[in-house]
């Protein structure tokens, strides 16, 4: 006996939403060896804590993040091996991070730039000699 | 072969004429200041965005360095409050090294936090600020500490060093400037700081600079020959903001007190960089009884170098205060006697 199929209305509806879906997707899970550029994640803390606030930035270019309050950041493009890091905070020491090969997951310590703190404050004052008179 | 590697060896050393503004009269910084004062509102949260926005439009390391520099000079302040807080703990340890360090940790990140939060800071803020800008646009810029000597300074207390500058590497030639006194000074009657850009601050001429700058490595001089020792630098005259517009070198007096006879002249030598009448050099001689301001009969211009001889007709002690028009440019005292 024949049977008929009678596909609803509604399912290719939602046969043409999965095939948009798919059409308008990159694809992932490329051969890792054709891979060019990576997502690279990380925290940057000090040795006391997690630091908010830090500047994470590709050396060279204008592109960067900075970390959330546990100190976590997502770079926001893709990276190469061979790019650099730049992780910077008012008051501490750089840091220059390469990305390796087998680079996923940076992990930053800045330390205390220890810097002896002076000021001598400027003045027009006229100077005036002390007289016993 | 050792007489050229002699030769090779003055000319990096000794031949290399001295490092100052007029190096750069080929450039203007216009463009460079425009833009620092485009950026006045950025904040300091983001140092690589706002180095970014500074220097990606301009050509030569030398503007990108100006903008830098006109950027914090225009819009970081100088916190007297802080200044004084530290000036009282670092006398109260200077013999206690570990009191005294544990102060310089904690103060550290006090001065950090208001300079992040409030734009406003004291020298070594002000230098660490350019050196940290200037590297990351990639100019090489380093920290100098010494002393700095002003008219207030009392100068039998200072017994430590008490500033911070910057020098930058432009060209492949070092260059000296001192953000903190570009930024500004003190309202005569408030006391507030207002800002005030002085541009005989930014890349000065090293042999000015070492009037009233004394870093604690004699390499930062930037000084071609001999170098001023510390007793030269305290025993020296005086000299204020305004002699940077005006002069490049400071030749004599060398020292701020001198003695001499009645009619007996003394001579005050400057270098000029940049044109002065002689009509507009003026001497406010002050004695225990009265002020008074004198054109000097004896001032003479010649080879870009400023003389005046004067006598005094009468004995005392005088302060001699040097002007040009109104601006006040340096400060001695002469003794005068029979």
């Amino acid at each position: 006996m024949k049977t008929h199929i009678t596909i609803p209305k509604k399912a290719w509806y939602a046969a043409l939403i999965m095939m948009l879906i798919f059409a308008f997707n990159p694809m992932y899970g490329q051969n890792t060896s054709a891979q060019k550029g990576r997502i690279i994640k990380g925290t940057v803390s000090n040795p006391q804590g997690p630091l908010e606030g830090v500047n994470v930035i590709l050396k060279g270019e204008n592109q960067g993040t900075v970390t959330n309050a546990k100190g976590e950041f997502t770079f926001p493009v893709a990276l190469e091996t061979g790019d650099v890091l730049v992780i910077s905070f008012l008051g501490y020491e750089s840091i220059e991070f390469r990305i390796k090969e087998d680079t996923t997951f940076v992990k930053a310590i800045l330390s205390d730039e220890v810097i002896e703190i002076m000021g001598a404050v400027n003045t027009n004052k006229r100077y005036k000699s002390k007289r016993k008179n | 072969m050792r007489i050229f590697i002699l030769y090779i060896f003055l000319y990096i050393f000794v031949f290399q004429g001295t490092a100052q503004i007029s190096d750069f009269s080929h450039i203007s910084f216009e463009k460079a200041d425009e833009i620092a004062l485009k950026y006045k509102d950025e904040t300091l949260h983001n140092l690589p965005d706002l180095v970014y926005k500074l220097t990606s439009q301009l050509d030569t390391d030398a503007e990108r360095f100006r903008a830098i520099f006109k950027w914090i000079c225009s819009n970081v302040s100088n916190n007297y409050g802080l200044y004084e807080r530290n000036k009282r703990n670092r006398q109260r340890y200077k013999d206690n090294p570990a009191r005294l360090k544990a102060w310089n940790s904690k103060f550290q990140k006090i001065v950090f936090k208001r300079l992040l939060k409030n734009r406003s800071t004291i020298c070594t803020g002000y230098a660490y600020l350019v050196k940290e800008l200037a590297n990351l646009a990639d100019i090489e810029c380093e920290m100098i500490h010494g002393y700095g000597r002003t008219s207030t300074i009392n100068l039998k207390t200072l017994d430590s060093p008490n500033h911070s500058w910057n020098v930058v590497k432009l060209d492949g030639k070092w260059y000296l400037c001192d953000p903190t006194w570009a930024s500004g000074n003190p309202n005569p009657e408030s006391n507030q700081f207002q800002f005030d850009f002085n541009e005989g601050f930014f890349l000065s001429d090293p042999k000015i600079f070492a009037i009233n700058h004394h870093p604690i490595i004699k390499k930062w001089f930037l000084l071609e020959g001999e170098t001023p020792s510390f007793d030269d630098f305290m025993d020296a005259p005086i000299i204020y903001n305004k002699a940077y517009a005006y002069f490049s070198g400071h030749t004599y007096p060398q020292k701020m007190h001198n003695a001499i006879q009645r009619n007996q002249n003394i001579n005050f030598t400057l270098q000029l960089q940049k044109e002065v009448a002689e009509k507009d050099v003026n001497l406010v001689i002050e004695s225990s009884f009265r002020e008074r301001k004198i054109y000097p009969k004896e001032v003479s211009i010649k080879d870009n170098s400023l003389s005046i001889d004067y006598k005094f007709e009468f004995t005392g002690f005088y302060d001699v205060h040097l002007y040009i028009k109104e601006d006040l440019i340096a400060t001695y005292t002469v003794e005068v006697t029979r």
